[in-house]
């Protein structure tokens, strides 16, 4: 029973707004160019993805590797409805403008890129949810292959393009919030995130984590575990739906090709990095994922001479290999991640409760 | 026997478990009336837990019918070159209708169980596993659960863990994880867990398994006042002779699978087929 | 209509062979560790950059056997710092340590060649032209099945018949007990990762002279393949492996002849989850049951 005090609650939620302050105040200083926002933005819309992973890796304990695929159904059905329609003529140009003439809001077209990647995920998980553990996973990985090859399939190119660019669409430059690009993806990404919590501690997220833990027993306590299952895997990708939208937004194009397996495995060493089973831990691994591999590990990437002396092995690509080697010795040898199974705001109430016994 | 004024609760009829060569439980006959506490004995390996998994579903028998309340819950009929092996006697009349329910339905309908080798959530909290256990008769969706528009099942909910774990005695450990406890007190977490289920029928796989004499006697003890404080009946599977003939009204005894003596515990124990059973098997 | 489809068809058994020197290197690992050994394709990738750069210096007599020692000791080493630390660890992680050790290993490849596409060297004998009926293909494309199926045929000898070869079935049916049972476990598992890793190299000089170029990321999708191969066949049996890479070869070939060639990928895994959804135990499988 973790139940948050009051006043850890109006902590909480000043931290999140001091937050938001300082990403828009950062902003304001730095430019929209900065490389700090880039990064705040791509991290914030990974945050919402890695969250979404570890609802269905880490609570339910379904491992599944469709996530890329999901992303690819929500940035797509989010730039096709979002294209503007003076735009489709150049956009479509092989496909003689396309054949989808109207286009939507913004926000209507976010949350159809949800509601769309859940009713396919709805789709696939008839069949593939009653499979176990790996082949599970290796379904999933198949799932979205098929994906993203029905998308680029020329037949559908009216509608997707094939497999040329989509581009025009609204991104964060189009979404300010005062003055800010920032704020968009975290707002949505914060709300997304703040309901996935709700839903963890809720009595749905205890059916959840309790087939994570043991499904025979889970069933013997009146859990249907398909049905679980299948509501578990339709909200992960409800919100891998609206992350791929965001995405989209953050590139500014889409092209299905970049939704590989690759995209899948990298938001999997996320949710691992940051603690299988902790929503914060998830958020915290993305920003600082996000962060050396686009940033603070760039330096790597780059020769460097000092005086005479050649530091060796710094040269292109050097970054990924420690990158990467950094990542093997968290699975290896820190296999909680971050924060385990456990969340920020509970660390401290952990250790309170420690000293007062 | 003389308890026919009682309802019948549950009723096993020509139930049998085969795996593969193996005949787990062998043409089973049984009757528990409301209100009972009916034990099922027999030597190790004799098909116990067997019988406990066709009953609430984990299972699909070869053949039989176990039904709840009056209401078949299991059905079933083999198919194929097995099917001779029935012809022409009495358990050959489940040929139609094969009924299958899922573990969760079953618990539904208000049977609750506990595991010979506990499996408790070990990722929760002991009060979160109790809790977790009302999630069936929840009346919200996923929606307003997510949103909170259920907050007045949730307390109630919550208070009702908290009462149950009160019952059992672990209302000082909530906060534990599960996995932490000790034995005797995870045995107990899983009883309160089964009972937040609302059960009318509790079905008790082998309670009293590493526990000490005196724990045992307590056990009997408290198995009688949830009885009759949630207005229970009782199945069970035990090993513990004293703790059987303490509490039960009635007992079934099968080895290798088939029914060799039912009675009260005094028949039981005077019984020559059971001390065979038992001596001559050299188990126990 | 058959000089037609007689490339595509001779195509799809070449490759097909290819894939199942990779295939039986998955569903040996996973018979034992009941592992994804995820990194399997980069390791056949691994082994087609070692013969890029042995060639550059050596005779093929030198470099061939050169390239599978390499190969094999990347195998090896890769069980030794990614899986063995995991053996008490959940299924779980042990995945995610084998996708992490594949990303390594593609950043690592990437590393080193510099990212660009590699030429794969030309090797003798292998890459001259055939004519077959009305079809022009290189001898590779003959080789490659007849090279399979000796393999193959020898791996199954090997284990039938040899002392590891027991302890290794002895372990795909119960890793306790055998272990119990004073079997080097550790042994056995670096056995299995030794011949899949041979079997791999083997396959990638079939394949790249086929491909022509070598890119760090060349080998996941036959890399997937294989794996969805060996599903289809039964996973933990080598001949279901084989049989199954066989028909995704042919297959693939075939629906490219029908000019679908963007779903050639997408239709090994649709294949793979309709063996799953109607016989997970694959073509030759064995079933097992949960105990409660």
């Amino acid at each position: 029973m973790k139940r948050m005090s009051n006043t850890r609650k109006i902590v909480s939620v000043a931290v999140v707004f001091l937050i938001y302050f300082l990403a828009w105040f950062a902003e304001a200083r730095l430019g929209t160019n900065s490389m700090l926002i880039t990064v705040l933005k791509k991290g914030a819309v990974y945050a919402l993805i890695a969250a979404s992973m570890n609802l269905l890796n880490g609570f339910t304990g379904l491992f599944s590797l469709g996530q890329a695929g999901f992303m690819l159904v929500g940035a797509y059905v989010y730039a096709v409805f979002t294209i503007p329609l003076k735009r489709h003529a150049a956009v479509y140009q092989y496909y003689n403008g396309g054949i989808i003439q109207f286009e939507l809001p913004m926000l209507v077209a976010l949350l159809l890129a949800g509601i769309v990647a859940a009713l396919l995920a709805a789709l696939v998980g008839l069949p593939v949810l009653r499979l176990k553990s790996d082949y599970l996973a290796i379904a999933t990985l198949g799932f979205a292959e098929i994906i993203r090859a029905i998308v680029q399939w020329d037949t559908l190119g009216p509608i997707t393009n094939g497999s040329n660019l989509l581009k025009t669409y609204p991104t964060f430059k189009d979404a300010k919030i005062f003055g800010s690009t920032v704020l968009f993806p975290f707002l949505v990404s914060g709300v997304c995130i703040v309901v996935i919590l709700l839903l963890i501690n809720s009595t749905y997220g205890r059916a959840f984590k309790a087939i994570r833990d043991d499904e025979i027993a889970a069933e013997a306590m009146g859990v249907n575990l398909f049905r679980t299952k299948e509501l578990a895997f339709v909200i992960s990708c409800f919100f891998a739906g609206i992350g791929g939208a965001l995405l989209a937004m953050f590139q500014g194009t889409v092209q299905a090709n970049s939704f590989k397996s690759s995209m899948t495995y990298d938001i999997l060493l996320m949710v691992v990095i940051g603690g299988m089973g902790s929503i914060s831990g998830s958020v915290v691994a993305s920003f600082l994922y996000i962060a050396c591999s686009e940033w603070w590990l760039r330096f790597l990437d780059n020769e460097l001479v000092i005086g005479t002396f050649h530091v060796p092995l710094l040269r292109s690509g050097f970054r990924m290999v420690v990158f990467s080697a950094v990542i093997m010795v968290v699975v290896l040898f820190f296999r909680k991640g971050l924060m385990g199974d456990k969340e920020l705001w509970n660390l401290q109430l952990n250790r309170e409760r420690r000293l007062r016994r | 026997m003389s308890k026919d004024n009682r309802a019948n609760i549950l009723r096993v009829e020509h139930l049998t478990m085969q795996f593969g060569g193996v005949v787990a439980v062998n043409d089973l006959n049984m009757e528990i009336n409301e209100g009972e506490i009916v034990a099922l004995i027999g030597p190790n390996g004799a098909g116990k837990t067997t019988a406990f998994n066709c009953v609430t579903g984990v299972y699909e028998p070869t053949n039989g019918q176990v039904s709840f309340k009056g209401l078949p819950i299991a059905r079933s009929h083999p198919s194929g070159k097995m099917r001779k092996l029935y012809a022409g006697t009495a358990a050959d009349q489940y040929v139609n209708g094969t009924v299958r329910l899922s573990p969760d339905r079953v618990t539904k309908l208000g049977i609750a169980r506990t595991f010979q080798n506990i499996r408790l959530f070990k990722g929760m909290s002991v009060f979160d596993n109790v809790l977790l256990a009302t999630h069936l008769r929840r009346t919200s969706n996923v929606l307003t659960a997510t949103f909170r528009l259920n907050l007045r099942e949730e307390r109630r909910n919550r208070a009702r863990a908290m009462e149950l774990l009160r019952i059992v005695g672990l209302d000082d450990v909530v906060n534990e994880m599960a996995t932490s406890l000790p034995y005797g007190k995870q045995r107990r977490l899983e009883i309160a867990r089964a009972l937040a289920t609302e059960p009318t029928l509790l079905l008790l796989d082998e309670p009293a398994a590493g526990m000490n004499p005196q724990e045992t006697d307590e056990l009997s003890a408290f198995i009688r006042q949830i009885k009759d404080q949630f207005k229970l009946t009782v199945f069970v599977i035990e090993h513990h002779m004293n703790l059987v003939m303490d509490i039960s009204d009635r007992i079934y005894v099968i080895d290798f699978g088939k029914l060799i003596a039912e009675g009260t515990p005094a028949e039981i124990q005077a019984n020559p087929a059971v001390i065979e059973a038992y001596l001559g098997g050299g188990e126990e | 209509m058959f000089n037609q489809l007689l490339p595509y068809l001779l195509a799809g058994v070449s490759v097909g062979g290819q894939y199942a020197l990779i295939a039986v290197g998955y569903t040996m690992v996973y018979g034992i560790l009941r592992l994804i050994n995820f990194a399997h394709g980069d390791v056949f990738t691994a082994a087609g950059f070692f013969m890029v750069y042995l060639m550059a210096s050596m005779p093929l007599g030198v470099a061939a056997p050169l390239v599978i020692l390499l190969t094999v000791a990347l195998g090896f080493t890769l069980e030794r710092v990614a899986y063995k630390p995991l053996r008490q660890a959940p299924r779980m992680s042990v995945m995610i340590s084998a996708i992490g050790a594949s990303y390594l290993l593609q950043n690592l490849m990437w590393y080193v060649t510099g990212g660009l596409a590699k030429q794969y060297p030309v090797l003798p004998l292998l890459s001259d032209s055939v004519q077959i009926g009305a079809a022009s293909t290189k001898v590779v494309t003959l080789v490659t099945p007849v090279l399979t199926v000796l393999l193959v045929v020898a791996l199954q000898l090997l284990i039938k018949h040899t002392k590891i070869g027991m302890a290794m079935r002895a372990v795909s049916v119960d890793f306790e007990t055998s272990q119990l049972m004073g079997i080097k476990i550790n042994s056995v598992i670096s056995t299995t990762f030794i011949i899949g890793s041979a079997l791999a190299a083997v396959g990638s000089m079939l394949y790249f002279t086929n491909y022509s170029t070598v890119t760090p990321t060349v080998g996941a999708m036959p890399g997937l393949k294989a794996f969805v191969a060996a599903v289809f066949g039964g996973i933990g049996s080598i001949p279901g492996a084989v049989i199954g890479a066989f028909i995704i070869g042919i297959c693939e070939n075939l629906i490219k002849a029908a000019g679908y060639t963007a779903f050639s990928d997408a239709f090994t895994f649709a294949l793979l989850i309709l063996v799953l959804l109607f016989r997970p135990t694959g073509l030759f499988g064995e079933k097992t049951a949960e105990k409660v």
